[in-house]
C-alpha cells in the first residue's frame, strides 16, 4: 500500500496484509523440516527393518501398500522435496547466487511449485 | 542452551546440508544405476564398511541439522523458559538416542568380509 495522495506513508498493517512468496517458502522450510524431523525415529526403524531379514524387507514393501502408509509417505515426499530444494536455494544465496529480490522471488516459486510438482507426481504414482 | 549456537551453528547447518545432500545424491545414484534394489543387494551395501560410515554419518548429520532447525523454531515460538528448556532437552535426548542406535545397529550388522 502506497501512501494516500499527499499524505505521509502509513505502513500500518502492512505485515498483516501482505504474505510475499518468500515468506511462503520460508514457512515451507521450517514445516517441511518439522515433518522430516518428526518422521527420524520412523526412518531409524526401517533401517533396522530393512537389514534385519529378508522377510523383514519384503514386509515394509507390503506396509507401504496400505493406504495410511502411502499418504504419510506422500506428505514425507513432499516435505523431503521442499526442504532440500529450499535448502538448495538458501546455500546458492548464501554464496551469492540469486540473492536480489527479483530472482529470490522466481527461486522461491520454482522450489514451491518443483515440490508440489514431484508431490503430485508421487501421488498419482501411488495413490491412483 | 549454548550448544551450537550463533556463527557456529549457522556454519554447522551449512555443512550439514551439504553433507545430506551428496549422501542423498550418492544413494539416490546407486537406486538409479545397477540392479534393482532387493534385500540382498541392500545388506551387501549397507553392512559393507563404506556403506555402514555412510548411513551412520548420514543419521549424524540429519541429527545435527535437525537440532540446529528444531532449536531456531523451539527459540522462536516457545517463550517461557522451563517449557522451552524441557522441549529442547527432549529433542536433543532423541536425536542423540538416534545417534547412538543407528551406531549400534550398524555395528552389529558390519560385515568384514567381503
Amino acid at each position: 500500500m502506497r501512501s494516500p495522495a499527499g499524505g505521509a506513508p502509513k505502513f500500518l498493517n502492512l505485515i498483516h496484509i501482505r504474505f510475499p512468496i518468500g515468506a511462503i517458502a520460508s514457512i515451507g522450510h521450517r514445516i517441511s523440516g518439522v515433518l522430516l524431523l518428526i518422521s527420524l525415529p520412523l526412518l531409524v526403524l526401517t533401517l533396522e527393518r530393512s537389514l534385519g531379514s529378508e522377510a523383514a524387507f519384503e514386509s515394509l514393501r507390503t506396509a507401504v501398500d496400505t493406504s495410511w502408509w502411502r499418504l504419510v509417505l506422500l506428505v514425507l515426499v513432499w516435505a523431503a522435496a521442499q526442504h532440500a530444494l529450499a535448502g538448495v536455494r538458501h546455500l546458492l544465496m548464501d554464496i551469492g547466487i540469486g540473492s536480489p529480490l527479483a530472482q529470490a522471488r522466481t527461486s522461491a516459486w520454482a522450489v514451491i511449485l518443483t515440490a508440489a510438482i514431484i508431490a503430485f507426481a508421487a501421488a498419482v504414482r501411488w495413490l491412483a | 542452551m549454548r550448544v551450537f549456537v550463533g556463527q557456529r551453528a549457522w556454519l554447522l547447518q551449512r555443512a550439514s546440508a551439504v553433507a545430506l545432500l551428496l549422501i542423498l545424491a550418492l544413494g539416490a545414484a546407486l537406486l538409479l544405476v545397477g540392479p534393482p534394489l532387493t534385500y540382498e543387494r541392500w545388506h551387501a551395501l549397507a553392512t559393507s564398511p563404506h556403506g555402514a560410515v555412510i548411513i551412520v554419518l548420514f543419521f549424524a548429520a540429519l541429527s545435527l541439522h535437525g537440532w540446529i532447525g528444531a532449536r531456531d523454531i523451539v527459540l522462536d515460538y516457545v517463550h517461557s523458559l522451563p517449557v522451552r528448556l524441557s522441549v529442547l532437552a527432549i529433542i536433543a535426548v532423541i536425536l542423540f538416542a538416534v545417534v547412538i542406535r543407528v551406531a549400534l545397529t550398524m555395528a552389529a550388522h558390519l560385515s568384514l568380509v567381503s
